[in-house]
């Protein structure tokens, strides 16, 4: 084996192969992985629609602290060949249980400065009991599935790769072997 | 040149390895697959390997019921660990 096939990055870890998008137009379905800072409006604008009247915007942003250390750094990496699929299958779930007009889901790779966001969902609907639904349930299915990984660097040293599964949606630690 | 398969790690076990990536000898029964990287990374099965998924281009698969498939040459393997997007 050479040394340069050892050093060299692959492609889905090279920020010149990004962004990677999936585009399914008759469904208004978005997917966008990029290394770019996240521009809400952009995404916002993706799932507008004349029959939509409730439009949901979340923005995951990073945070400072984990169990009371000092993150100094977070950053994601991910693998695109699965994770634009399991994407694009939670869109097209979402789409199908509450009638959307439209999703998108982005999430941003790289290092992310403290208080920017990661992740960005839009989901647009006819109604807002819909659209309030779907967006927390396309948040959580990203969280539970999507191939995409995050490291926090600590302030006082150290890294550590984050697992969703330990935590819920209310940040609470969940049992050991509770997956 | 000997034939082989890439195989790319992320997160625990992108750190374990100490890799992001690299080639390993085809063809592989997806069997062998944990057995062959236990040799080169002693402990990684039990400390890694056991809470991970494994694709196989582009494809879940699982190393004991598909067992018998066999990852040829110029295949792409992925370890995929618990995942922490968002």
């Amino acid at each position: 084996m050479s040394s340069s096939e050892q050093t060299q990055l692959p492609a889905h870890l090279d920020p010149k192969t990004y962004p990677r998008t999936h585009h399914d137009a008759t469904q208004n379905i978005h997917i966008t992985l990029t290394y770019d800072t996240l521009d809400a409006n952009t995404y916002l604008s993706q799932t507008s629609s004349p029959a939509a009247g409730a439009n949901i915007l979340f923005l995951g942003t990073t945070r400072d602290t984990f169990e009371g250390r000092s993150v100094s750094q977070l950053s994601y990496t991910t693998y695109p060949p699965l994770a634009l699929k399991t994407l694009a299958g939670i869109a097209e779930a979402a789409v199908k249980t509450h009638r959307l007009e439209g999703v998108s889901i982005a999430h941003r790779l790289g290092t992310v400065p403290i208080g920017e966001a990661s992740i960005v969902i839009a989901v647009s609907a006819g109604h807002r009991g819909a659209a309030w639904r779907a967006g927390e349930e396309v948040l959580e299915a990203c969280k539970e599935k999507a191939e995409i990984w995050k490291r926090e660097e600590f302030v006082d040293g150290g890294m550590e790769w984050r697992a969703n599964a330990d935590r819920d949606a209310e940040g609470k630690v969940l049992g050991t072997g509770a997956v | 040149m000997p034939e082989t398969f890439t195989i790319h790690y992320f997160a625990t076990a992108s750190q374990y390895t100490s890799k992001n990536t690299e080639s390993l000898p085809a063809p592989l029964k997806l069997s062998a697959l944990f057995g062959e990287l236990e040799q080169r990374y002693p402990g990684i099965v039990q400390k890694v390997l056991s809470t991970c998924g494994v694709s196989l281009n582009g494809e879940y698969v699982d190393v004991e019921e598909d067992g018998e498939v066999v990852i040829q040459a110029g295949g792409e393997v992925a370890v995929i660990p618990p995942v922490s997007s968002g």
